[in-house]
Order: C-alpha cells, then sequence, then structure tokens
C-alpha cells in the first residue's frame, strides 16, 4: 500500500496537495452551515451528469421522445429510479444554488475581491434554470409540451427580437419534434459546456479568496476568530452531508417517482391544474400581477423590464455595498436581500395557493 | 365480518398503525438497545474509573426514561388500539393464539418499566454496582420483551406448516412454539437486535452532541466516539443477516420485492421495491454519516449533526418496517387471512352464501345496490384503500369503464394464479349479486359516471 502511495505521490503530488488541504483554512462560527450549500449544489450537478449520461443511452430526441421516455419509465429496470433521480436531483440543485446564492447574500460575500464568484454564481443560477427549462421538455407529454409552449411565449414579448429568439428556440413556429431535439442539443451539450468551465472559474475564486465570514465575524479582532482546516475536517463534513443529501435524493427519488403524462397533442386541452415549476412559480405569479395591473402588451413589457431591472440590481449589489463593515449601505443591502427573499416566497407561494 | 369498519379518509387506515409503528419503533428498539447500553457504558465506567461519565450517563438516562417510558409505552399501546381497530380480526387471532405469549410480554413490560425507573431514580443514591445490576435487569427484561414480540411479529409472515395445519381446528394454542418460532424467527431477532444496538447509539449521540466542548471536551470525545462504535456491528453484519431473513421468505413474498424494478406502474405494488431501495441506501450510509460527523470529529459534534443522523435513522427504521409489512400481502397472516381480514378457509363458503350474510355489523335492510356495493367496499377494501386519498380507489379507476371495473373484479374474485394481481391482492369474496353491486358502487365513484354505468341492478 505504501509502495503504491509513494509510486501515485511521485507522480501526482499528493502529499503537496494534502498540505495546500490542511493549509487551507475555512471559518468556524455560528452560520458556518450555510458553507455546505455550495458543495450541496455541486454533489447534485454530478448526480445529475452521472444519471444523465445514464438516461441519453435510452433517450431519443424527436419524434420517439415519448416513447422512450415512457419506456425507460416502464420498461427498463431501475430506468425510472435514474429519471426520478435526475429530477430530483435537479430540484434539490436549484434550491440548493437558491439557499447558498441568499446566503453568500447575507454573509456580504459579494463584497470586494469576491465579486467575480458573485457574479458567475449569477450565471450558475441562470444557466441552472435553463437546465430546468430545457430538460422539462424532453419527456414531451402534454404537462411539457404546454409548459413550453407558455414559457416560450415569455421572450416573445422582448420588443424587436423576441419572435426570433423563440422562434430560433423552437425550431419554428410552434413547439415540435424539432424543439425536443433542440432543447435536448440545449440540455446535453450547449449547456454543460458553458456550464463546467464557469463552474471550474467560480471554484477557483473560491478556493482563490477563501470563505467570506458575516459581519457579526468580521467584526471580532483577528485573534477570536476561529477555523478548521479544509483538509480534512471540512471535506469530511462535506463528504456526510453529501452523503445525507444522497438520501434525501433517493428518498423523494424513491417516494415520488416521476411519472409521465398522456402524449403531446397540440389540439389537446392543457392538463388541469397546470402551473410552472416551483423555480418558476415566482416570476409567472409576478408578471400575472403585473399584467393584472397594466393589462395587454405593455404590462408584459413593464413586466420583464422590472424582471431585468431587479436582475441588475442584485448582480450590482458589490458596486454599491463596498464596506467591509455593516455601515448604512451594508444595511439597505441587507434590506434589499430580505425584500427580494420575500417576494419570492410570497409570489411561490402565491402560484400554488391561486393554481 | 365480526366487527364494525372505521373509515379514515386521506391517509386511509394502514397509514393510521404506519405511523405510530414507525414512531413506536424508533423508540422501543431504542427502549431495548439503549437498556444494553447503559448496562455497558456505566460498566465501562466503573471499570475504568471515569467518573466524569456518571453524571452524563445520568443526564441519558433521565432522556431515556422519558423517551421510552412515555412515548414508547403510549406509542406501543397506541399500535394496539389502532390494530384493534384497522384489523380486529387478526388481533383477534394474535390474542388467542398468544395468550402465553402476551402475559410473558406483559411481565417483561412490567419489570422493564419499573426496573427503568428505579435506574434514574437511585443515580448516587445506592452503591454503584448494585446500580448496575439495576441496569442489567432493565437490559435484560427489555430484550426479553424483543425475544417474545418477534416471534408474533414473524408468525405474521411466516406462520409456518404446522400452525397452518391447524388453523380453525380449535387446536391452534398445542402448536403454540411452532407459530413462535416460525421460520422467519432467529433472522428476524439478530436483524432486530442489531437494529436495537444501533438506535442505542443514534440516540446517545444526540444527548452528547448538546456537551459543551469547552467544559466536557475530553468526556464528549470518548462518548461520541463510543456511542458511534455501536452502529458498527450492524453496518458490518447487516447485508449477511438480511440474506439470512431473506432467505426464509417465502418465494412468492420475496417476488414483491422484484415488481417495481421495471415500472411504476399505479396499482402494481411497485413501491416495496422503490421503499426497500431507500431502505438499502440508508442503512448502508448511515454508519458512514455517523463516522464522518461523530467518529472522526467528535469535538465539533452538534445537535445538527446528531438530528442527521437521526434522520437517516428514521428513514432506515421507517422503510423497513414498511417493507416487512408490506411482503406480507396478500395476507395479513401469511397463508391464513387475508389483508382484508377474510380467512383463507372462508372464501369458498363467503362467494357461496354471501360476505355480508356473515358480516354481523352490516345493515340486514340494505335495498339499493350502491347501499350493498358501499358496505362491501367498507368490509374489503377499506383496509388497504381510501376512495380519494391514500391508495385512492378513484384514482385507480379514472381510466375504467363501468365494464373495465367489472373486469377487474372478476380477476380479482377468480383470484386465478396467472392472475397479476394474485400476489398482492386478495380475493374479492361475495355473491355474484353483491360483487355486481360493487361494481356499480366503483362505478360511481369518479364523477361523471364513467361511461356505460348503470345506476341500479
Amino acid at each position: 500500500m505504501a509502495k503504491i502511495f509513494e509510486y501515485l505521490d511521485e507522480r501526482l503530488s499528493i502529499t503537496e496537495l494534502r498540505k495546500f488541504g490542511e493549509k487551507k483554512a475555512v471559518p468556524l462560527h455560528k452560520q458556518s452551515f450555510w458553507y455546505y450549500w455550495g458543495g450541496i449544489s455541486l454533489l447534485c450537478f454530478l448526480v445529475q451528469i452521472v444519471t444523465g449520461v445514464m438516461l441519453i443511452i435510452y433517450y431519443k430526441p424527436g419524434p420517439d421522445a415519448y416513447n422512450s421516455v415512457r419506456s425507460i419509465t416502464y420498461d427498463v429496470e431501475f430506468g425510472w429510479l435514474i429519471r426520478s433521480a435526475h429530477s430530483w436531483a435537479a430540484t434539490i440543485f436549484l434550491v440548493s444554488i437558491f439557499v447558498h446564492m441568499f446566503s453568500v447574500y447575507f454573509m456580504k460575500a459579494y463584497r470586494s475581491p469576491r465579486e467575480f464568484g458573485w457574479w458567475s454564481g449569477i450565471a450558475l443560477l441562470i444557466l441552472g434554470l435553463l437546465f430546468g427549462f430545457s430538460g422539462y421538455l424532453l419527456p414531451m407529454d402534454q404537462l411539457s409540451f404546454v409548459a413550453t409552449k407558455v414559457g416560450l411565449a415569455i421572450p416573445e414579448n422582448i420588443p424587436v427580437v423576441g419572435h426570433a429568439i423563440a422562434n430560433l428556440m423552437r425550431g419554428g413556429y410552434e413547439v415540435s419534434e424539432i424543439t425536443v431535439q433542440r432543447f435536448f442539443a440545449w440540455h446535453a451539450v450547449v449547456l454543460p459546456l458553458i456550464y463546467i468551465p464557469l463552474l471550474m472559474f467560480h471554484l477557483w475564486l473560491v478556493q482563490k479568496h477563501g470563505n467570506a465570514v458575516p459581519p457579526s465575524e468580521e467584526a471580532k479582532p483577528e485573534k477570536e476568530r476561529m477555523t478548521i482546516p479544509f483538509f480534512p475536517n471540512f471535506l469530511m463534513k462535506d463528504l456526510a452531508l453529501w452523503l445525507v443529501t444522497l438520501n434525501v435524493i433517493a428518498f423523494f427519488a424513491s417516494i415520488f417517482p416521476q411519472d409521465i403524462g398522456k402524449i403531446a397533442d397540440p389540439l389537446g386541452p392543457a392538463p388541469v391544474g397546470i402551473h410552472p415549476e416551483w423555480y418558476f412559480m415566482s416570476s409567472f405569479e409576478t408578471l400575472k400581477i403585473i399584467g393584472k395591473l397594466i393589462p395587454g402588451t405593455i404590462g408584459e413589457a413593464v413586466g420583464i423590464t422590472i424582471f431585468t431591472l431587479g436582475l441588475v440590481l442584485w448582480a450590482l449589489i458589490p458596486f454599491y455595498d463596498v464596506r467591509s463593515l455593516a455601515g448604512k449601505r451594508g444595511r439597505l443591502a441587507t434590506y434589499f436581500g430580505l425584500f427580494c427573499l420575500a417576494v419570492l416566497i410570497v409570489t411561490t407561494l402565491l402560484g400554488y395557493v391561486m393554481a | 365480518m365480526n366487527y364494525p369498519n372505521w373509515e379514515v379518509p386521506g391517509i386511509g387506515l394502514p397509514w393510521v398503525i404506519g405511523i405510530i409503528a414507525i414512531f413506536h419503533i424508533m423508540i422501543s428498539h431504542f427502549a431495548v438497545g439503549g437498556g444494553l447500553y447503559l448496562a455497558m457504558a456505566e460498566r465501562k465506567a466503573m471499570k475504568e474509573g471515569r467518573t466524569d461519565w456518571f453524571p452524563l450517563l445520568e443526564r441519558h438516562s433521565k432522556f431515556f426514561l422519558i423517551l421510552t417510558g412515555i412515548f414508547g409505552a403510549v406509542s406501543g399501546v397506541g399500535i394496539w388500539f389502532a390494530i384493534g381497530l384497522i384489523q380486529p380480526e387478526a388481533t383477534s387471532t394474535l390474542i388467542h393464539n398468544f395468550v402465553f405469549g402476551w402475559a410473558m410480554e406483559w411481565v417483561f413490560f412490567m419489570v422493564e418499566l419499573t426496573s427503568a425507573i428505579v435506574y434514574y431514580y437511585t443515580w448516587n443514591r445506592i452503591p454503584q454496582a448494585l446500580h448496575l445490576k439495576v441496569g442489567w435487569l432493565y437490559a435484560i427484561a427489555s430484550v426479553c420483551t424483543l425475544v417474545i414480540i418477534n416471534g408474533i411479529l414473524t408468525f405474521m409472515l411466516t406462520p409456518g406448516q404446522a400452525w397452518l395445519s391447524v388453523a380453525g381446528t380449535g387446536n391452534e394454542s398445542a402448536y403454540f412454539w411452532n407459530a413462535f418460532f416460525n421460520p422467519t424467527y432467529w433472522p428476524s431477532l439478530v436483524l432486530r437486535i442489531l437494529v436495537c444496538l444501533s438506535l442505542a447509539g443514534v440516540w446517545a449521540l444526540v444527548t452528547f452532541s448538546r456537551l459543551d466542548e469547552a467544559t466536557h471536551g475530553d468526556s464528549k470525545v470518548k462518548l461520541v466516539r463510543w456511542s458511534t462504535s455501536w452502529l458498527a456491528p450492524a453496518f458490518i453484519l447487516m447485508p449477511f443477516v438480511f440474506a439470512w431473513y431473506a432467505a426464509m421468505v417465502p418465494a412468492t413474498n420475496k417476488h414483491l420485492l422484484e415488481l417495481g424494478m421495471s415500472t411504476i406502474g399505479s396499482g402494481s405494488f411497485t413501491q416495496i421495491t422503490r421503499v426497500v431501495l431507500m431502505s438499502v441506501m440508508s442503512t448502508a450510509t448511515v454508519a458512514g454519516v455517523a463516522y464522518l460527523f461523530a467518529y472522526k470529529y467528535p469535538r465539533d459534534f452538534s445537535p445538527g449533526h446528531a438530528t442527521a443522523i437521526l434522520f437517516l435513522a428514521l428513514i432506515a427504521t421507517g422503510s423497513t418496517e414498511y417493507a416487512r409489512e408490506a411482503i406480507r400481502k396478500p395476507y395479513v397472516i401469511g397463508s391464513h387471512m387475508y389483508s382484508n381480514s377474510v380467512r383463507v378457509r372462508e372464501v369458498a363458503q363467503f362467494n357461496k352464501e354471501g360476505y355480508l350474510t356473515h358480516s354481523l355489523w352490516a345493515p340486514k335492510d340494505m335495498t339499493l345496490a350502491m347501499d350493498v356495493g358501499r358496505t362491501m367496499f367498507r368490509g374489503q377494501c377499506m383496509s388497504c384503500h381510501t376512495i380519494g386519498g391514500y391508495r385512492s380507489m378513484k384514482h385507480f379507476l379514472e381510466e375504467r369503464d363501468y365494464k373495465a371495473i367489472g373486469n377487474v373484479l372478476k380477476m380479482l374474485h377468480e383470484n386465478k394464479k396467472d392472475s397479476p394481481y394474485h400476489n398482492f391482492m386478495p380475493p374479492v369474496v361475495g355473491t355474484p349479486e353483491e360483487i355486481l353491486d360493487l361494481q356499480i358502487y366503483l362505478a360511481a365513484l369518479n364523477p361523471p359516471p364513467n361511461k356505460g354505468a348503470v345506476a341500479s341492478r
């Protein structure tokens, strides 16, 4: 064993890596729990890669999409498990990204020198949502068909270029087999090609700047702050949480497996009680509320503009809240974060109640 | 049948038992393993001169007494109350067949509860050696309760050919020991003891996670590590003992485990496979999580970490118990009584003379088909199904018209060996008229009425 280690160490510098990991410190305080959410989202992403590759073996984009997913769900041994794990891992992936983003926000980990970590994180969230949207159509059942149709009507409202964007995504004027092929290409090739390098960049930044501490901890003198080594202490706890997360994914995949509805029928009615996935529910409900206040195309344009502005403000917060300790601007930024969080939760809940 | 029906919409009758049982099992297995834990911990502390452990063990024994003596005892009675209402025929069989067993069980319960109270209240009041003896008395009594109840629980899955050959003759109690030491008795006992030891460790971790590292640093390290080691026997032996258990389970029951490998089709009982997967996953990982959180870094071990381990233990226990209950299908007592309380030997008689004729609580003056159908549903379906909640009949039948419902009932009534339902559904019994009325009732569950539904006979 020692000889094998020696052989590998000479070639891969394992000892050097270990020493580096031991030297790297992770802050230990009451809010340390939030540091693990980035790791949880990473695990979920890895689960999606593994299960996604397995699904690709049986999935047939295009006219056979529905039947292939049906076969995965009802014929292939443990096909339902892989598909359900893929779907639930995606849900937990987005939950953990949202939790991670808000925890980063409230710890003010977007401040200098971590601005690029914040921006790359937002880009990863947007890509994560696009993963969700593009993957949703792939079973090509009535629910995913209608949901995609409604979803693609939103970019259509963008002035001037809206139609062109929507048609490009659909591969025509209607959602069809061509759309499935395009969405599959986005979901399985294009988005991962963008996502993975961006994720590497994000992780490199985390590594470079280390974990930020919340303002309450920042206020303490340096010698009063506690840390634990990244290796092995933090990593082992991270691994333990990964095991817990795997159980959570397995629990949901086993108890609430992903079923498939009836085959998509362009002339068929929308399924009863149809509503967007939870991660789009807030934006859907907000657009609906704005649409009621300002009816017509103007309302839709106003809604999209408010969204875009909100996202820009959210992304630009590092330029506004620049102080290293909590000052007036810092407090205002916190209130803004609380407001956004409240809007997100309330509109999501409202969406489910109204649905 | 001999007893009235109880209706629980939404979660249905199975989950009334299920919820109480899973809660109870988490605590009752702790009651058994925890007794051994306390006695062995006290012995270890005495032997190694760890006097710092005594106040901490006293604290743990208080938690132990409250949890097992109050919640464990109450939920145990709750199970009796629930099964008496939900499966009165099966409960009656268990009582009549195991009178001597129950008597022994209650003696051990009394010793167990009394010694648990004495154990806690005599910390620092009686000599340490005597106190330890009280601990051992508790531990032995609690293991004995498991030894007894295990015989009765395993009997329900595998009553054994000797008992089955006399079932219904009035001579069953002469075969008490055959029924008690049935084919799955020993593997189940070993499995449960392993679970008890694990849960003793898990619950102890809950107590000791709350120790302040600054004031109890060394004690915390030792106790957390020692508690974690209680999960090791189960982690190592569980696969082998499970294989032994599975080898003793009849092939027809084992077949239920395979139903969900390739499908999640509703109505085909695929959830057993899914739940077993959950059980395997959580059992395999709980020790890993405990090792990484507790054993490796006992000083940092917090109540949050302990909760995560407890959560996994809950999933492992809950899913395993669910699977154990579910693989008994279509029986509630293997090859003797179906899950709708109809005894195997009564099927032909009920088909000839009528199910409701033999149902004491069924109104005798029913003239409407819907009333007869509803009574049939309550008697024969409701022990597992609800109308619109858990195992919803509405959902199962929404794609079926009147004729298709008739075909399903015909298949269930005939209960042929090649029927897709044979392995997990009890036969629907009754005269052709009674079954027709059940068909009418079921067809009317989904408004607007299923195509071709007939409103009356």
